[in-house]
């Protein structure tokens, strides 16, 4: 049944965007930052893998390499970039436009080394199909996202709550004044929290470009809609972001029975302005 | 008979701290009323609550007989109530005369389509308009320093322009947020003769303050504030001169 | 002699642009990726009535800033409301939303293949048809909306934006609306946006969605952020310069499959580069 099938490829796909709003939301409710270059990081993890399986690399390797490339390539933009820019006393403003012009540097040097056309990995053992009940069936890809993404949302909550320095996060995310002048160091928190948020959304990078292949630009649109995931949540709620990105990823694939595929962007959209307009502190908020 | 502005029963909580606690108290109109209180007694959070700002969780506040409940902050303007801030809050990068004129309210030009379509008619509105204000900086005492960006105007000189501001929406009852602080004596003894004739002029003036010798010299009423309730109001003399007042205030007699 | 013509009425065009982006972004601090968008909403309302005959350019042109200005305040009055970040949410969703109704609604904007054919601007029932004629309108439009500009900054708005851009609080606290005053701006931004469009597509004759996309605004972004914030000298700059910067490339030899890369690089790095070093741009404000 046609709309079974499409239900479970959303709760896949709404996995994997999962951990992009999850990885969001754990840099904004902490730096206050709109890390639009986020999405640039979410693609180079699909690129590094693909270009790493394509000289051979056993899987597993390609897949910490690229992470552990995220990863520096995320501390890197909060050091160097934002870092600086905060020292200044740069408006809100100014870093998002530096963000801006971080995303389409790398957007741009992976067109520009990989070119433009989309690129499909080429993984044997990904494309197995699983059949499960009711005429559904899921390649081994797709189990894999799920898989991962709730581990990678598991651990993150863990982190968060479980050990000291994601508590000590957590403090510099309520009382960003009180940490700096307690023994916080809120500048060095920041640079883990871009790290940790660079290697979780490397994950869905790879992973959902496994089943739909790889193209330099991609990344903006999961991007928005996991902002709109983590605001429609409640800013700081992890699981209220994680839950509304399968929610709005199974709504989108649903309305593919009545909306042709082009416009399911509309349909993202159309469910944010509802929750701008009713209710803009989202469903989980943090209790202030 | 209801007061000039009159709060009852004002409740603020901020997650769990009560800022207000039952807060009620009167001022009466051509009156200076002082605001005293120790720190985090709730004096801002009052003004704030007054100008719409904040909604309380509770309580009421009245102007003139009529409710201000959910009214927005510029509708509490144009009824003639208007406040400054404690960190003064002056646009830096603006003269003097320019900060006095952005705050003059209903002039023409103020949105595009006038600018662009009359502009001749601005020009002139706009002519008047800096009459005023550079009437209203003569009444402080400014007139010389009109031109001046306002980062090159000394501290004290900023605080007058911050009653210029508040002067220049032509409220009626100015709120001041320790519009003293930080001035050396012979500023001081400026700004006090300055809110004096404001008050003849007929304003009412609730003051926050933490100077006494101030408090003494200006206040007609004394409202003394508490872990954000009121606790006692009275003439100056009744006030300052109370043993248990001036233990919480100092800790100690005065 | 054609080059120069090209250039100079292209320019002239993203001077308008400039203006806009500059008010929208450099005076009222709004983040805006999505003055593309509102660009080729201008342009294809122009098309529209132009190809189908139904109105003549300075009617259709007045059409298209009305359409460009209603979308800026619809997408600004309600975001702005809620909160600063909300509206960069809005802004990328209006212009990924835009990029997806010029490619795919076919019957009204030709889908990916654009509009070809659209007849030369007309002034009082004259027809432009020759390009130096268009230069002159298209400068025209530049002078015009510069002048606009400096009568709208010179005026007690213009002051009102300046403090609002210092200290919201302090001016909600004068009795004035913050709020109506951005979304004034944005619809003024809207009209110049509006405007430039319809000029372009009449300079050009073919509009494609690739004029339009989030690639556009991020030039748009640029041009601002070089040339320099929230002055009309910035906004002139600006366009001048990174409408030049294509032909400067095609001096070193870069392969046309990388090229729009490369652009599109480098406005990446002028972006970083001017924000960390020099964010009041070659002749502005402080961003």
């Amino acid at each position: 049944m046609l709309a079974l099938q499409l239900a479970c490829n959303g709760i896949v796909t709404g996995c994997a965007l999962g951990v992009v709003a999850i990885s969001f939301s754990f840099i904004y409710a902490t730096t206050k930052l709109f890390h639009v270059a986020h999405a640039g990081v979410y693609t180079l993890g699909g690129y590094l893998a693909w270009a790493m399986l394509r000289q051979g690399l056993p899987t597993p390797i390609a897949f910490l390499v690229s992470i552990a490339c995220c990863t520096v390539l995320g501390a890197l933009i909060q050091w160097q970039l934002y870092a600086r820019l905060e020292r200044r006393r740069a408006t809100h403003l100014v870093v998002l436009i530096a963000s801006l012009g971080a995303l389409a540097v790398i957007q741009n040097i992976i067109a520009a080394v990989f070119t433009a056309n989309i690129l499909l990995f080429d993984l044997p053992w990904g494309s197995r199909v699983i059949h499960l009940g009711g005429d559904v069936r899921l390649t081994m890809t797709q189990l894999l996202t799920v898989a991962a993404s709730l581990l990678a949302y598991a651990a993150l909550m863990l982190f968060s709550h479980g050990t000291i320095l994601g508590k000590q996060i957590r403090a510099v995310a309520s009382n960003p004044f009180l940490a700096e002048i307690t023994r916080l160091r809120p500048r060095r928190t920041h640079i883990y929290v871009m790290a940790i948020a660079s290697a979780l959304v490397c994950l869905p990078g790879i992973l959902t470009p496994l089943d739909l292949g790889l193209q330099p630009y991609n990344g903006i649109t999961p991007l928005l809609t996991a902002t709109i995931a983590m605001i429609a949540g409640g800013v700081g709620s992890i699981t209220g972001a994680f839950v509304l990105a399968v929610v709005i990823t199974e709504l989108q694939n649903l309305s593919l029975l009545v909306i042709p595929g082009e416009w399911s962007i509309g349909v993202t959209f159309f469910i944010f302005v509802i929750f701008m307009l009713f209710r803009p502190t989202g469903l989980f908020a943090a209790a202030r | 008979m209801s007061a000039y502005l009159q709060a009852e029963g004002v409740e603020v909580r901020f997650g769990g701290l009560r800022a207000l606690r039952d807060c009620s108290f009167t001022v009466q109109q051509g009156r200076i009323t002082c605001l005293v209180g120790p720190n985090g007694a709730g004096k801002t959070t009052i003004f704030n609550v007054i100008t719409g700002f904040l909604r309380p969780q509770a309580g009421h506040v009245a102007f003139k007989g009529q409710s201000l409940d959910g009214w927005k902050p510029q509708a509490i303007v144009a009824a003639g109530i208007a406040r400054t801030f404690q960190n003064l809050r002056l646009f830096v990068d603006l003269t003097a005369v320019d900060n006095v004129l952005a705050s003059l309210p209903h002039q023409a030009g103020e949105e595009p389509l006038s600018a662009v379509f009359r502009p001749l008619h601005v020009m002139t509105h706009q002519r008047r308009r800096r009459a005023e204000a550079m009437a209203i900086l003569e009444h402080v005492g400014l007139a010389k320093r009109a031109g001046d960006f306002v980062r090159n105007l000394s501290y004290g000189e900023q605080k007058l322009l911050i009653i210029a501001r508040v002067l220049a929406t032509g409220a009626e009852l100015l709120l001041l947020d320790e519009p003293a602080s930080g001035l050396s004596a012979s500023a001081l003894d400026n700004v006090m003769a300055l809110l004096r004739r404001l008050q003849a002029e007929g304003k009412t003036l609730l003051v926050v303050e933490h100077n006494t010798r101030v408090v003494q010299q200006i206040a007609d009423d004394v409202l003394f504030l508490h872990q954000g309730h009121l606790m006692a109001q009275g003439s100056p003399e009744t006030i300052i001169n109370d043993p248990a007042l001036s233990e919480i205030y100092f800790g100690g007699a005065l | 002699m054609d080059f120069w013509f090209s250039y100079v009425a292209l320019a002239s065009i993203y001077v308008l642009l400039g203006l806009s982006t500059n008010l929208l972004v450099g005076i009222a601090g709004i983040f805006s990726v999505s003055q593309a968008a509102v660009f080729g909403v201008g342009a294809y309302i122009v098309a529209f009535f132009l190809m189908n005959d139904i109105l003549s350019f300075l009617p259709a042109l007045a059409i298209a800033a009305a359409g460009c200005i209603a979308l800026n305040v619809l997408v600004t009055l309600p975001a702005l409301r809620v909160s600063g970040d909300y509206f960069v949410v809005t802004s990328f969703g209006i212009q990924l939303l835009a990029t997806a109704i010029f490619t795919n609604w076919t019957a009204g904007t030709g889908g990916a293949n654009g509009l070809p054919g659209i007849p030369p601007a007309d002034l009082f029932g004259k027809a432009l048809e020759d390009t130096s004629s268009m230069v002159m309108l298209c400068v025209g439009g530049m002078i015009l909306g510069g002048l606009v500009f400096w009568l709208v900054m010179r005026a007690p708005f213009g002051r009102l934006l300046r403090a609002i851009r210092e200290d919201e609080l302090a001016v909600a606290a004068t009795g004035k609306s913050v709020l109506r005053a951005k979304v004034s701006a944005a619809a003024l931004a809207g009209a110049f946006a509006g405007t430039a469009g319809g000029l372009y597509a009449t300079f050009l004759s073919f509009i494609d969605p690739s004029s339009f996309d989030l690639d556009s605004s991020i030039l748009l972004l640029t041009m601002v952020v070089v040339g320099g914030a929230r002055t009309l000298a910035g906004s002139v700059l600006g366009p001048f310069l990174l409408l030049a910067l294509p032909q400067i490339l095609t001096l070193i030899d870069i392969p046309t499959t990388i090229a729009a890369a490369m652009r599109q690089l480098i406005y990446g790095v002028l972006l970083i580069a001017f924000m960390l070093f020099r964010p009041q741009g070659l002749a502005g404000e402080r961003l």
